[in-house]
């Protein structure tokens, strides 16, 4: 019971200072992409030193911590409250299950880097809470009684359930190759074979990869806040704490995202030459794994703010055409490929990494194309025949 | 209106080529230019550790001078055209009967208020004598508001901070039409 | 009769008294009254669960099973839509909590994923949407509210007896309930399964759990999918009736605005 209580309290440590951290190079990263420089004034507190802007997170902090309490008037009070704790609590507690390492050598056995070890739905244990989660933007959004809120919560809700079939679609391939529902046998799979699933299953990847953006609700996703329409969508009335609240869970999302996707497709800790595969380690090798794990997160990550900056908003019809007729049926394809492979070249994975690269990923160009030119995401923005009314 | 107007110009959305509707390699040349710019030259001037380099001081609007003539005079006539053309309504002029010969009036008080200016120019512009010019000093700062209403010594002032980086504009435009170079840069 | 008998059912017609009394109808009929009377009730009941493991765990099961039993009576009582749609939610993740302390991690998280995570955020969505303020005069009256109070108080206090008496007369040490189960699974599947009884809730009981509903439990499976897949039918057949009726209903707008005679709502 310590030991669970040790990992929850360093858990939550590492990945709160990380959320800090995050929100910080977002703007850089912004910054830069914009040819700035972005905050690099804030130092150590009461002197001079800079340290490049890295006490910027501290800074907001306080000012965010110091701000007024302020719940306007036209709210429905319980679930104004309700709603910011809600998000923050569920994407909190999606960390349970996800292993933040590979496992650390101890005199009697060893200790796990995840906090409930032996969970055995952890994938579906992300999913419950990421589901859990929608409930704070949609109460947010209705609780807020404003009509920016509200049109936010709606499309968030829309958004969010509609991805989370492709989500699903590309996890089951995973669960088929994996055999389990449990994040630290995926990623032992994987390690074991040497082949990431991202090269076993590409267009799993790829879908994942859209679905999880989605989920994360990150541009070009960013549908429930979308400043420029909606003012900031279903947070528009939030500020102080429970704005800090939202946007950290916001940012927790988006970890989740990137942990998700480095464990079920990049090979967790894995790394060719350096981690090795098995349980029998030295405490050198499980802190080698834990900091390739952490280096493919904030690779991921910077991924995700990479794509915010280079790709601009959908629109609500575009958002849904893509879910429905691109992403499900991608989806399905890959499921029915994954369990074609499994079925009849169970060792090919093994045997011949090069050749299932290979195939999967020209089978993925093919059905990614005939799905582009099956479902094209052009607009209904036609002429209307003469005589009716233009629609 | 009716859909089939002749003063309807329907305008199609153009037709996606194949890239456009596989949408991924649209995606990867977006990344290569948000990439290109990552690592790019930055356009952020760190100000109190570097100062901004003004390309042309000829067309900068900062804080104001009141020119002087050879002999060390105010050249403002009092005209009150700078004050009329004042969009903000910051310029106050008391003008009187001039000492000297050349002219009739000269101001006995010029004062702006710099914190109500919106620095548009139209002062400069509308200057018949070229006397009140707007320099390439931005660093303005003050602190109360009756510090930040310049008068007339304060205005002549900056003319003889300003007079040797930036000679007044009529000759350099004068010197730059007669030479045909263009005015150099980098004042301050 | 036992005093405890006799706890038990003037604890359940308190409760369901109780409950009767909070729910919705129009005017304000002693609520207050009823809360107290409900409380009073599940107290009474929850003082004869006995002992059920370690200290841990029997708070634990005490503190989520209450919220639960709280959260399921005020997702009928209260009057605006919405507290009682959030309400259900709460009582949906207390019962993934039982599943969970009970071990079966998969029964949990699945319940949270399909009913809080799809149903109810439809259902949400659906509410906020209609009626976001539950003014409308059906939502004041619940219907068959003697009834439906008694039952659900019944149903608690029955669960209740059967969980503390079972506990009493066979004092069962702290991993009783996987035990319970696997007995019942034995009983249950004594013809299916000849090689004796199966506990699923083994370290990898995920897999277990589907390797068994996919051999002992095939034909159950497969109903539901075919019940599934006609409902999913029955939905595009829904959708695809009122997609086709739609362009005429647009047409004869169309014409109407043609033909009337203001040009208001023709100039765009």
């Amino acid at each position: 019971m310590w030991e669970a209580l040790i990992k929850i309290g360093l858990l939550i440590f590492v990945i709160m200072t990380a959320v800090a951290y995050f929100v910080l190079l977002e703007r850089k990263v912004a910054a830069w992409v914009q040819d700035r420089k972005g905050p690099n004034r804030v130092g150590l507190p009461l002197t001079k030193i800079r340290l490049f802007g890295m006490g910027q997170p501290l800074a907001d902090g306080v000012k965010m911590v110091l701000k007024e309490e302020y719940i306007p008037g036209h709210v429905d009070k319980a679930l104004y409250v309700l709603a910011p704790i809600s998000i923050l609590a569920s994407a909190l507690a999606t960390f349970a299950v996800i292993p933040f390492g590979s496992i650390w050598p101890t005199a009697d056995g060893y200790i796990d880097f995840v906090v409930a070890p032996g969970f055995d739905a952890g994938l579906i244990y992300v999913f419950a809470l990421s589901g859990i989660a929608v409930y704070g933007v949609i109460l947010g959004g209705w609780a807020s009684n404003n009509k920016y809120s509200f049109l936010g919560g709606l499309r968030s809700s829309a958004q969010l359930i509609a991805y989370e079939i492709p989500l699903s679609l590309g996890i089951l391939g995973i669960v088929l190759t994996a055999g389990s529902l449990r994040l630290d046998t995926v990623i032992a799979q994987q390690a074991e074979t040497g082949m990431w699933n991202a090269f076993v299953q590409p267009l799993g990847f790829v879908v994942f990869l859209v679905a999880a953006t989605a989920e994360a609700a990150r541009l070009p996703f960013d549908l429930p806040e979308a400043e420029q329409e909606l003012i900031g969508g279903f947070h528009t009335e939030y500020s102080g704490m429970k704005l800090v609240m939202y946007a950290s869970a916001e940012f927790l999302h988006m970890i989740t995202a990137a942990f998700l996707i480095v464990i079920l497709f990049l090979g967790g800790w894995h790394f060719w030459g350096i981690t090795g595969s098995g349980t029998e380690i030295t405490w050198v090798t499980a802190l080698l794994r834990v900091l390739v794990l952490f280096a493919k997160i904030c690779l991921v990550v910077f991924g995700f703010m990479m794509v915010r900056w280079t790709l601009p908003r959908f629109r609500f019809d575009q958002l849904m055409a893509l879910a429905w007729k691109v992403m499900l049926p991608l989806g399905m394809v890959n499921l029915v490929l994954v369990a074609a492979m499994v079925e009849y070249f169970n060792n090919a994975v093994a045997e011949k990494p090069l050749m299932v690269f290979l195939v999967m990923t020209g089978l993925m160009l093919v059905s990614i194309v005939v799905t582009a030119v099956l479902a094209p995401l052009g607009s209904r923005n036609e002429r209307s025949p003469v005589g009716d009314l233009p629609t | 209106m009716k859909p089939d107007d002749p003063d309807i110009l329907w305008v199609d959305e153009p037709k996606l080529g194949l890239a456009g509707k596989l949408y991924l390699p649209l995606i990867a040349q977006g990344l290569t230019t948000t990439t290109k710019h990552l690592f790019g030259k930055k356009v952020t001037v760190s100000y109190p550790d570097s100062e901004p380099e003004i390309a042309n001081p000829l067309i900068y609007r900062g804080v104001h001078r009141l020119n002087r003539d050879e002999q060390g005079r105010v050249k403002c006539v009092a005209c009150f055209l700078c004050a009329t053309a004042c969009p903000a309504h910051c310029i106050d002029i008391i003008g009187t009967e001039s000492p000297w010969e050349d002219r009739e009036k000269y101001p006995e008080s010029f004062t702006i208020d710099e914190l109500r200016c919106i620095y548009c120019g139209m002062c400069e512009e509308a200057c018949p004598v070229d006397a009140i010019e707007l320099t390439s000093l931005y660093n303005l700062t003050g602190r109360s508001r009756e510090e930040m209403v310049f008068d007339k010594e304060k205005l002549l002032s900056v003319f003889d901070q300003t007079k040797d980086a930036e000679p007044m504009k009529s000759q350099t435009v004068a010197n730059s039409l007669a030479d045909t170079t263009p005015p150099k840069g980098g004042a301050s | 009769m036992s005093p405890e008998s006799w706890l038990y059912a003037g604890a359940t017609v308190l409760g369901a008294v109780g409950m009767w009394l909070l729910l919705p109808r129009p005017g304000e009929r002693m609520r207050w009254v009823g809360a107290a009377m409900s409380v009073v009730s599940l107290g009474l009941i929850l003082s004869q669960v006995s002992a059920l493991g370690d200290m841990l765990s029997q708070s634990m099961f005490i503190v989520i099973g209450s919220t639960t039993v709280i959260s399921a009576a005020a997702a009928v009582t209260f009057r605006n839509p919405v507290y009682c749609a959030i309400w259900f939610a709460m009582m949906l993740l207390g019962t993934a909590g039982l599943f969970m302390i009970q071990g079966s991690h998969f029964l949990s998280v699945a319940t949270i994923v399909v009913y809080a995570g799809a149903i109810l955020v439809t259902l949400l969505f659906v509410l906020m949407l209609a009626n976001p303020r539950g003014n409308a005069p059906y939502d004041r009256v619940s219907w068959e509210g003697p009834l439906s109070a008694t039952a659900g108080i019944v149903l608690v206090g029955m669960l209740t007896m059967t969980l503390g008496g079972v506990l009493k007369s066979k004092s069962f040490a702290a991993d009783m309930p996987s035990e319970l189960i696997a007995a019942q699974e034995a009983q249950a599947d004594d013809q299916a399964d000849a090689a004796g009884p199966v506990n699923i809730l083994t370290q990898d009981h995920s897999a277990s759990l589907g390797a068994r509903m996919f051999s002992a439990h095939l034909v159950s499976i497969e109903v539901a999918g075919v019940l599934l897949l006609a409902a999913l039918v029955g939905a595009v057949a829904i959708i695809a009736h009122s997609r086709a009726a739609q362009p005429e209903e647009a047409k004869s707008a169309a014409q109407v605005a043609m033909q009337a005679p203001s040009e208001n709502g023709r100039d765009r």
